[in-house]
This record gives C-alpha cells, structure tokens and sequence, in this order.
C-alpha cells in the first residue's frame, strides 16, 4: 500500500540549529493577520457597548441622529478654537462612557494621518497657497520656473497654510472621535437597526448587518489559506509564483464568497424568508434620551452660529 | 528514541485576553502515535498549531528537533535553514481541506510540496503518481480541488502532504465529516503510516478511533490545562477523566418499558454497549 519512498524516516538533524531569524517579515501575511485582528476587536469591543456609561444608557437611534448633527456641525465650523472645544468634549463623553482613553485615541489616531494629514501636506507650502513665511525653506530666486508653473522666490511653509492643516485635521479628528465614540458604544445589532430611524430601507439594514458578519468569516478563510500555505512552504517561492498564488486565491475566495450568498440565501429562503424583510427590536426612549438630544441638536446650532461669527467670541 | 516536540509550560493567549492553553508541558517522541483529545474549545487545535509552528507560544518555550522555535524563524520572506528544515519534517492536515487546498488541479496541488524539494522531475512525477495510486485517486488527478466531495478533498489533502514524505504527520481532526467507510479508509492508512515509523499527532474528540491510531493519549480539560497523559486504553478506561473533559456523558434512555442509563460519547449516536456498570430500571 504505501511506497517505498515513504517508509524511509529521515534521522537527519538540522545542520545549522542555532540559525537566527530574519528581520524581513512576511508583509502580506502580517497585514491580513492585522485586518483579521482589527476585526475581532471590533467583536471584543461590544464589551465596551455593554459598559454602564452615559453613552452606553442613551437609545441607539437617539445617539445616530445626535451624532450626525454634531458632525453636520462640526463640518460647518470653522474656528480652531471651537473645533479644539468640541474634540475635547469628545474625549470627556469618552471618559463618562467607560471607554479607556488611551485606546479611543489610538483608535482615532491611526486614521487621521492617513486621510486627513497627507493629503493636507501641499497646502502647507506657498507653493500652492500664498500666505505669510512661517519657515522658509529653500531660495529660489527671482524668476523660478516648474514647468510652465512659476515658483516663489523662497519656498516656504505660510502660516495661513498651516492654520488650514491644522483646522481640517482637527476637525477630522472631531468627526472620526465621534463617529468612533457612537461605535463604541452601541452595541453592532443596533448600531445597523438605528439607521432605519434615518428612514434607510430595511434590505440596506439587513444587507450590512450580514455584510460585516461574512466579512469577518471570508477574512478568517483568507488567513487560513495563509497558514494553510504557510505549513506546507518548505522554501520561499520565486515573486512570480507567489503573485500566481495570490491571484489564485483572490478568486477563489470571489467564487466561494458567491457560493455562500447562494447558500445563505438558501437557508433565508428555507426558513420562510420570501422577500419581505422583518427586523424586530424593542426601543425604549426615556427622558435622558429627549435631553441628551436636545442638548446635542442645540450645541450644533450653537456651534454653526459661533464659527460665523454671530456670536463674538 | 529522539525528541520531536517538547513543550515547556507553554501557555497560549489569543487577543490578549482569551486563554487557549494553560501551562502546557509535553515531550513527543519520534515514532509515536499520540491522539489529543478534548472537547471543543478546549485548545488541542492551538496546541497542534503550535507543534507545526503556526502560532507561538504566548509564554513558555517550544522546542523542535532540540531546536527553540522562534516566530522570527518562521514569520520571515528569506530563505531559512531550520524553516526549510521543519516544514519539510513536519506534514499538517488542516480540519478544513477547503483552505489546504488551493492549485488549480489535484495533480498540481499534490507536486506543491515535491517541488520545494529540488527533486529531479522524473522522481517527481514518480512520486505523484504512487500517492495518486495509493490514495486511489487516479480518476481525479486533473480536477479542480474546489469541486471534488468532502471526503475527496480530504485525500487531496493527505496526499498533498504524503508527497514530501514527512516523518510528522499532524492530524487536525482527520476523521470529522467523512462517511463510515471513508473513516475506516483513514483509520486504516494512518495505522500503515505508523508502522512505517511515522510519528503522528492526531487531535479528535470521536473517541472510537483513539486507540486505533494513537499508543499514547493525552486529554486536554475545559480549562485548557493538561489533564492526562497516559497510554490510550488507561485513558479510554478512565471515565471519571473523560467525564470531566467533557468527553463523554451520563445519558438516559428508553428500550422499551425499561430505561437505562449510561455513559455516552457522541461521536457517534448511541454507539454503545450495555455493560454491567448500565443502571435499568422501569419506566412508565
């Protein structure tokens, strides 16, 4: 039954036993390994939802609306100073809400650089925007030319130009600190069941509520085919033959994530789902709710009112 | 006989948060079959995982071949001597054959592995053609794996690790999902690899097959510690220690006007026998 080859049992020790690792990580098993582990945080942090915070005691559907007219708000404004006051406040809501604030500001941090601090690194320089030399940088002179462009005589980073960064990533971090705060703290069935108060049709609710849950699962398969891959690499492959893989598999997981909507939608259908989607949730709105909204929608009104100056400060 | 794996308090931590393995400490050696069993969620999977340096140890040491196993070694994209080394030693089966699975035919998928080893072609060939033929899976070769049957993938998979020939085999559930006969078909083929002088960890909860693949077993307990390791009959006779491991359970039923009550595992569905220690009584 089993060939000759197979019987040998190899006694070979490891000729070189002491040999020490490298520093080249595997770049792409690390990110997935990173996207699958931001996941299940996202899974863990529903303890923090479950915390006995102020945040945490407010209607889901009272927190969405709240939100998002103070991000309305906080879009609308543009005073530093009242951007600086809100995104403070934040950090206060986040402290009565239970949530550690080390964390809630990595959470935050870790994307603001990203959307909002590259992409605000030319309006720095007065070579796209003029303004008042902050720090000058390299001299030019007179008659400097890009191109067809022509060039200051001192490229420089303005003042105007830094008080624009600053105010649009501060008002970034406002935003993402209270979308990432509404997150937080409401637990992830009612954070998708809140949006049908915005009137969002049912199949959207349902749809993304079942989005995130096999998002989750199909990463999970993705990591295993690098583990899987992994247990049987004996050597590196040459770059060709990883991309072929790479590839290979982006596919399969497109055709196994089309095999299993049939496969949900079978088991919908199998338990007498016929098109008419029903979602049940019992709210209960209290009278903290009605104040907390209130305050909120005033404090946007306030805060638009303020930044255009109807209100000296 | 020499050391392959030896585990010294190894602990396992996912998330920071969520004990895996509690203080493990375990030595396999060459040659023999061991069976880890535990009820789900107890940590064998990780422990497994951990023998073929998939994940490491969040505290404790793991040593392979008498060689510390260290993350940097193996989460790395250069070439590395003790790498090449233990994957080619050390052969896993995956619970799940659809993510070991993943060329686009069964005959690519199985000359993976040889590949790797910078064998002539002809002797790969060879190779491929005698694990095609013993694993009698000659009217697949040019399928994609992704449409064959559970207990078709699983023979791929077996077959994809056979061809490098390692004298490891790690087992990860190898019998879950497979029809009667397919299990017998397996079971049989593990008992060939043993004789052979393979070592062979296999981790299950169906506790009909422990002893007919493993000398050795060792039961991992709900709270993810080390509750036996013993010879597999001593473990299987111990049902206070499979009781406890949530392995099997007291369970009472009906033949007739009389009921009865006795130990039950259920890896398979009354799969029992009526010995003395049954406790009968009249129903109703």
């Amino acid at each position: 039954m089993i060939p000759e080859w197979m019987r040998e049992v190899s006694t070979d020790r490891c000729p070189t036993c002491t040999a020490s690792g490298s520093t080249k990580k595997n770049f792409v098993q690390k990110t997935i390994s990173g996207i699958f582990s931001f996941f299940e945080e996202c899974l863990i942090n529903d303890g923090i939802a479950k915390r006995n915070g102020l945040l945490q005691s407010l209607d889901a559907r009272i927190k969405l609306i709240s939100f998002i007219a103070l991000i309305f708000a906080v879009s609308m404004t543009h005073d530093i100073r009242l951007l600086l006051l809100v995104y403070l406040l934040t950090l206060v809501f986040a402290y009565v809400s239970q949530v550690e604030l080390l964390f809630f500001l990595k959470r935050v941090w870790v994307f603001v650089p990203i959307f909002a601090g590259i992409i605000m690194i030319p309006i720095l320089f007065n070579v796209f925007m003029a303004g008042d030399t902050l720090i000058p940088l390299v001299t030019l002179g007179p008659g400097a030319y890009l191109g067809p462009f022509p060039l200051p005589e001192t490229i420089a980073i303005t003042r105007q130009g830094t008080m624009v960064a600053l105010t649009f990533i501060l008002r970034v971090a406002t935003c993402v600190s209270a979308t990432v705060l509404f997150f937080l703290t409401t637990p992830r069935d009612l954070i998708f069941k809140s949006l049908r108060a915005l009137k969002i049709p049912k199949v959207y609710v349902l749809t993304l509520d079942m989005c995130y849950r096999y998002i989750f699962l199909l990463i999970g398969m993705v990591r295993d085919f690098f583990t899987a891959k992994k247990s049987r690499t004996i050597r590196p492959l040459p770059l060709r033959e990883e991309q072929k893989w790479v590839g290979g598999r982006i596919g399969y997981t497109l055709k196994k994530s089309l095999d299993l909507s049939e496969k949900v939608h079978g088991a919908m259908i199998s338990r007498g789902f016929n098109g008419d989607i029903k979602l049940m949730h019992t709210y209960s709105i209290h009278k903290r709710d009605y104040v907390a909204c209130i305050s909120v929608f005033a404090f946007s009104v306030l805060l638009v009112v303020a930044s255009r100056n109807l209100i000296p400060m | 006989m020499d050391t392959v794996f030896d585990l010294r308090h190894v602990s396992y931590t996912y998330l920071r948060q969520f004990e895996a393995l509690k203080d493990v400490n375990l030595t396999i050696r060459a040659g023999e079959q061991v069976a880890i069993i535990g009820a789900n969620g107890s940590g064998k999977s990780t422990l497994l995982s951990i023998l073929d340096a998939l994940c490491f140890p969040s505290s404790g040491a793991f040593f392979a071949f008498g060689t510390l196993v260290k993350e940097e070694e193996f989460d790395t994209l250069e070439d590395n001597e003790f790498g090449r080394f233990f994957r080619k030693k050390v052969g896993f089966l995956f619970q799940n054959p659809d993510v070991q699975l993943f060329s686009s035919t069964v005959f690519d998928e199985i000359a993976f592995g040889p590949l790797q080893l910078d064998m002539p072609p002809e002797e790969i060939n060879q190779r491929i053609e005698d694990v095609i033929e013993m694993l009698g899976i000659e009217a697949l070769r040019d399928r994609a794996p992704h449409m064959l049957s559970g207990g078709e993938k699983k023979k791929v998979c077996i077959a994809s690790i056979l061809a490098t020939n390692p004298d490891v085999l790690l087992l990860d559930e190898p019998t879950s999902g497979l029809d009667p006969r397919s299990q017998m078909w397996f079971i049989d083929l593990i008992q060939a690899l043993a004789q052979s002088g393979k070592t062979i960890v296999t981790t299950t909860h169906d506790l009909d097959i422990i002893e007919k693949i493993s000398t050795r077993a060792i039961v991992v307990g709900e709270d993810h510690t080390m509750k036996a390791d013993e010879d597999s009959t001593s473990v299987m006779n111990d049902l206070d220690l499979l009781m406890s491991a949530n392995l099997i359970h007291g369970h009472m039923h009906r033949h007739g006007r009389l009921m009865h009550e006795h130990l039950h595992a259920h890896s398979r569905e009354h799969a029992h026998e009526h010995g003395p220690e049954v406790v009968l009584r009249e129903g109703k």
